[in-house]
């Protein structure tokens, strides 16, 4: 019998509480309480989320993201800061039991693992996408998907985005540049070195079309069923005490 | 407080801000979009870095003997590339 998954789809959200829920779902997976778990979501407003080691004020323009009502988080996991768009950008999580059989102790393989579900999902659309080590999904060279990974509590979660649509002079509006003279450049090197599912397929490429083609690569790719559910009463609660606690403090998000 | 951005070969940015005593570490902070695992890690090492001689050789040779004791998994970026940048920051004025 095939393994079965959880697939949750949690919708627009904004910043603190996507993050929150990500961290209340390797919880439950740690308590067994839930299975292995795919979730897609969206951010609503918009959000700007740096990795774990960066510095928020180094990376994001604050004035520039509260102006715009722009979100910033700071994620649970390493990498770079990423513009989350409402509109152009969908963004999954993987939560996986660490004694999996996708699992390995090296982290580079692990990558390449769980990214090929994203990569044959990509190519069911027509989508050349391959993946780049270290935590990339290229297509004709162009990056299409980040992505980034931590484990603890015997569970490993990775999350990444798909990039629908990319708009790098927003991008560059919301994230810190070194100076006003290499803006032009920088917006240039995106728009040459990054490319998105809409851009690529040169038509409008629907969240629901997007899902459905990852979802099933997912599948083909893990070798498992993933089966529609809902978070728990328990996830749910923890995600507000972690939002409360931790991903909406300036103590978190301006820890570095 | 001295600052340096080095750009690890395959694109991750380390960036160190750095208060020097003589030539060692009086304080250092290393941020940028690499991989520690597990991450809370680089507070520990941070401080544990208060102290150190700021040359190339001690410090790659302790961050790396850091990493290894600890279990810990740096990617993206090796002890060399942090000992570099701290040592850019440190000739920086």
């Amino acid at each position: 019998m095939t393994e079965k998954w959880r697939l949750l789809d949690t919708g627009l959200n904004d910043a603190f509480s996507n993050m929150a829920l990500d961290e209340a779902i390797v919880m439950a997976r740690s308590k067994n309480l839930v299975p292995n778990t795919l979730r897609f979501f969206r951010w609503n407003p918009s959000a700007v989320s740096i990795g774990y080691f960066q510095g928020m004020e180094e990376e994001v323009d604050i004035r520039a993201c509260d102006e715009r009502g722009v979100d910033y988080v700071r994620r649970r996991t390493g990498g770079g800061a990423v513009y989350h768009d409402r509109d152009g950008e969908l963004t999954y999580s993987l939560i996986v039991n660490k004694d999996h059989r996708l699992i390995s102790d090296d982290f580079q393989k692990t990558y390449e693992t769980l990214c090929s579900g994203l990569v044959l999902g990509l190519r069911r659309m027509e989508i050349h996408a391959e993946f780049k080590v270290i935590n990339d999904i290229i297509v004709d060279g162009k990056k299409i998907s980040g992505n980034a990974q931590t484990r603890g509590l015997n569970v490993v979660h990775q999350h990444g985005t798909i990039l629908r649509e990319v708009n790098p002079a927003l991008m560059f509006t919301l994230l810190k540049v070194p100076n006003e003279k290499i803006r032009d450049k920088m917006i240039k090197a995106v728009e040459e070195r990054v490319t998105s599912v809409n851009g690529y397929l040169k038509r409008n490429v629907t969240f629901e079309e997007l899902k459905a083609a990852l979802l099933h690569g997912f599948e083909e790719a893990f070798n498992i069923e993933l089966v529609p559910g809902e978070t728990l009463d328990s996830e749910q609660q923890s995600s507000v005490r972690l939002q409360m606690e931790k991903y909406a403090t300036k103590e978190w998000n301006f820890k570095r | 407080m001295r600052k340096a951005e080095y750009k690890v070969a395959g694109g991750k940015l380390i960036r160190v801000q750095l208060v020097k005593k003589e030539t060692m570490i009086e304080k250092v902070k290393i941020t940028g979009d690499f991989f520690l695992h597990p991450e809370e890690l680089i507070e520990d090492l941070e401080e544990a870095l208060v102290g150190q001689a700021i040359n190339v050789s001690n410090l790659d040779e302790f961050i790396g003997a850091f990493i290894k004791r600890r279990g810990a998994t740096l990617l993206g970026a090796s002890p060399e590339d942090f000992a570099k940048c701290i040592i850019m920051a440190a000739e920086n004025e």
